[in-house]
């Protein structure tokens, strides 16, 4: 039984359409992430479950209900704002309690709840402060208590982590998907932040322009983007994208750029030969030995691990991860290939989908999985390594 | 120099306080001062002889108390016509998107612009149409029409002020538009309907022009063109009773100011912080 379900949803804003037919099926007690750039849709999509936008067309279902004229207040659902939204006339308890109170409990029963959500959120001390005096962690938990309080069948949260600090958010992060799993409710994530809908969310909704890229689970849609757009949002530092040209002889697949020439496999039946781009990422660009030379333009130290930008003789930039204890400097040439069994081939355009079988990447059935031949770059120098 | 530099700024705040204070302080002076020595030259600063007669005066012999009471029904009244209206504008103003918005808003704004002379007329001809003149009511839909457009537009911004997602989430929380308003908007607001109901009152209280042009009797005169009327006359001006009248229609105004002073400035900044 589907909780949530978007059917043909599409939202105009005069001439201006922020969601085009989307359609999107929720299952009762997911944890949802709609992630995607600011400007692609996923806070109107949430708004609009939440009743707070109307659908231009298409049908949102709830439960099992169409929800399209439903009040937001009729619909069963709480909802976590960015800003936290508590009202700032009103102490703790009574910011928890509204919701109980709008809807008619008894004062007694209202009590209550309220003390027993102030207890699971450690906010019994802070109870009849006002939401000023109170600091951003704890404000957050308070619109999470006003959201519990009363059971809804829906968590809408509209990126209720990003105006916390680095640390309390890694932290509420983990509060979060505690707190999903002990209610089992179905929760809608709004996020452009891919940590948090990687690390939290059974699935993601990558959404950009208005349409839906791909939902699937988190190890998915990084393993296997449905698109390049999907391929380069997820992961951090992103995937390196070349540009180039697709050739078949055959049975056989030939990926070519400027100074990278690599056969590719098992593509899907629809490939065409034509433009085309490869995606490789970081951890997949194997640094020390290999036929193509890239000069070292930053090495990015983290601690556990050393983020490498490097370019090709072409001005292609390419980035790689490799494990920390690593002595590169700007300016050294080093020997790369990337792995095979890892890279990913896109059709053309900005959103060109991905070419690769479902679960396998380019190149895996492949006999000589990697054959890059620099032909125009300068004699390598040797790494120093 | 610092000090000397703190002394000029001292020097040139306490004359602009002195030039404000000082017609205050004369008029407090002269109300108190019996008649005869009044024109004494050299004028006395405080009175020889202190008296209260002309108070007593005013209140006992004349309509003072008429006017006076005239003067805080019609203020009363238009403040609250005025906030009422202009709450639930700013309101649409801000919250509600349909066409014409942003026009209509200037438009409004437009007739403020306008030298209330040239409406006085037009106004005084609608309202006698309408039957209503010579009354209080007809000074209070005459200063409604001046002092709603820009109440409307103290409110809109104090309203635009007001985070969208506090009323998004008493909606989500189970209120209905109205409920949220009510419970929400209305106390996040307040600080802006006190400073617009302020100016408002102030703009009543004193207002002479149409009082002049709209109302013509007794009964119905506010204090502003009763007091002229009764002390002004083209051969002689009662300066004791005009200046006793003077401070007792400033007292209401200097109380209200006094605890409300605060909300004030706060409204007039409103504008350019928050908008």
């Amino acid at each position: 039984m589907a909780a949530v379900v978007f059917s043909n949803v599409r939202k105009e804003f005069g001439s201006f359409t922020a969601v085009h037919g989307l359609d999107l099926s929720i299952a009762e007690g997911e944890f949802v992430s709609l992630l995607g750039p600011s400007g692609c849709g996923k806070t109107t999509t949430l708004r609009m479950l939440a009743g707070l936008e109307f659908p231009t067309s298409g049908e949102i279902e709830i439960g099992n209900r169409v929800v399209n004229d439903v009040a937001p207040g009729k619909r069963d659902i709480a909802m976590v704002f960015q800003s936290y939204a508590l009202y700032p006339h009103m102490s703790v308890a009574q910011n928890i309690a509204y919701p109980l109170r709008k809807r008619g409990t008894p004062l007694a029963e209202r009590q209550k709840s309220v003390a027993a959500t102030a207890e699971l959120l450690q906010l019994t001390e802070l109870l009849n402060r006002k939401p000023r005096q109170l600091s951003g962690g704890q404000q957050q938990r308070v619109a999470l208590g006003r959201a519990l309080v009363r059971d809804p069948k829906v968590f809408l949260l509209d990126e209720p982590l990003s105006n916390l600090d680095a640390k309390l958010r890694g932290y509420m992060r983990v509060e979060l998907v505690e707190l999903h799993r002990r209610l089992g409710r179905t929760m809608v994530y709004v996020t452009h932040d891919q940590l948090e809908a990687m690390t939290m969310s059974d699935r993601i909704a990558v959404m950009e322009g208005g349409e839906l890229q791909q939902f699937a689970p988190p190890t998915e849609v990084y393993e296997e983007p449905a698109n390049r757009f999907v391929a380069s949002f997820i992961g951090t530092p992103g995937m390196t994208l070349i540009d180039g040209d697709l050739s078949r002889d055959g049975d056989h697949w030939l990926f070519q750029a400027d100074g990278i020439s690599m056969a590719v496999a098992t593509l899907k039946d629809n490939a065409s030969p034509g433009p085309a781009c490869l995606g490789v990422r970081p951890e997949h660009v194997l640094i020390g030995e290999g036929p193509v030379n890239g000069v070292i333009q930053v090495v990015e130290k983290t601690g556990h691990e050393n983020i490498v930008v490097l370019e090709l003789s072409s001005g292609q930039r390419l980035t790689g991860r490799v494990p920390a204890p690593q002595s590169w400097r700007p300016g050294e040439t080093v020997q790369l290939s990337f792995d095979a069994d890892h890279t990913h081939v896109f059709g053309p355009g900005p959103r060109g989908i991905r070419l690769n079988r479902d679960g396998v990447s380019a190149g895996k059935a492949s006999a000589p999985p990697l054959d890059i031949a620099n032909a125009n770059t300068p004699t390598p120098r040797k790494a120093q390594s | 120099m610092p000090t000397i530099r703190k002394i000029a700024l001292n020097v040139f705040a306490w004359t602009i306080v002195l030039a404000v204070a000082f017609p205050l302080f004369w008029m407090l002076v002269t109300s108190v001062k019996p008649s005869f020595e009044l024109f004494r030259r050299p004028p006395t600063m405080l009175p020889e002889t202190w008296t209260f007669e002309h108070y007593w005066h005013l209140i006992e012999r004349t309509n003072f108390l008429t006017y006076f009471r005239n003067s805080v029904i019609l203020s009363t009244a238009t403040t609250l016509v005025v906030v009422a209206i202009a709450t639930l504008g700013a309101y649409s103003l801000v919250r509600f998107k349909y066409n014409g918005r942003e026009s209509l808003a200037f438009l409004v704004l437009f007739t403020y612009l306008l030298p209330s002379v040239v409406l006085i007329i037009p106004l005084y001809l609608l309202l006698v149409n309408l039957g209503l003149a010579n009354t209080i009511f007809s000074l209070v839909i005459a200063y409604t029409t001046f002092a709603l457009p820009y109440a409307l537009w103290l409110l809109r911004s104090f309203m635009a002020g007001i985070p969208e997602d506090l009323e998004s989430a008493a909606l989500v929380d189970g209120a209905s538009r109205l409920g949220a308003f009510w419970d929400v908007i209305l106390p996040q607001l307040l600080p802006g309907i006190i400073s617009t109901a302020l100016f408002t009152f102030i703009l009543s209280w004193n207002e002479y022009l149409y009082a002049l042009v709209l109302v013509n009797s007794d009964s119905a005169r506010p204090l502003t063109t009763g007091v002229m009327n009764m002390l002004v006359s083209a051969f002689n001006i009662e300066w004791s009773l005009l200046m006793a009248a003077s401070v007792m229609m400033s007292v209401p105004l200097i109380i209200v100011f006094a605890f409300l002073q605060s909300y004030l400035t706060r409204g007039f900044g409103a504008g350019g912080v928050k908008g």
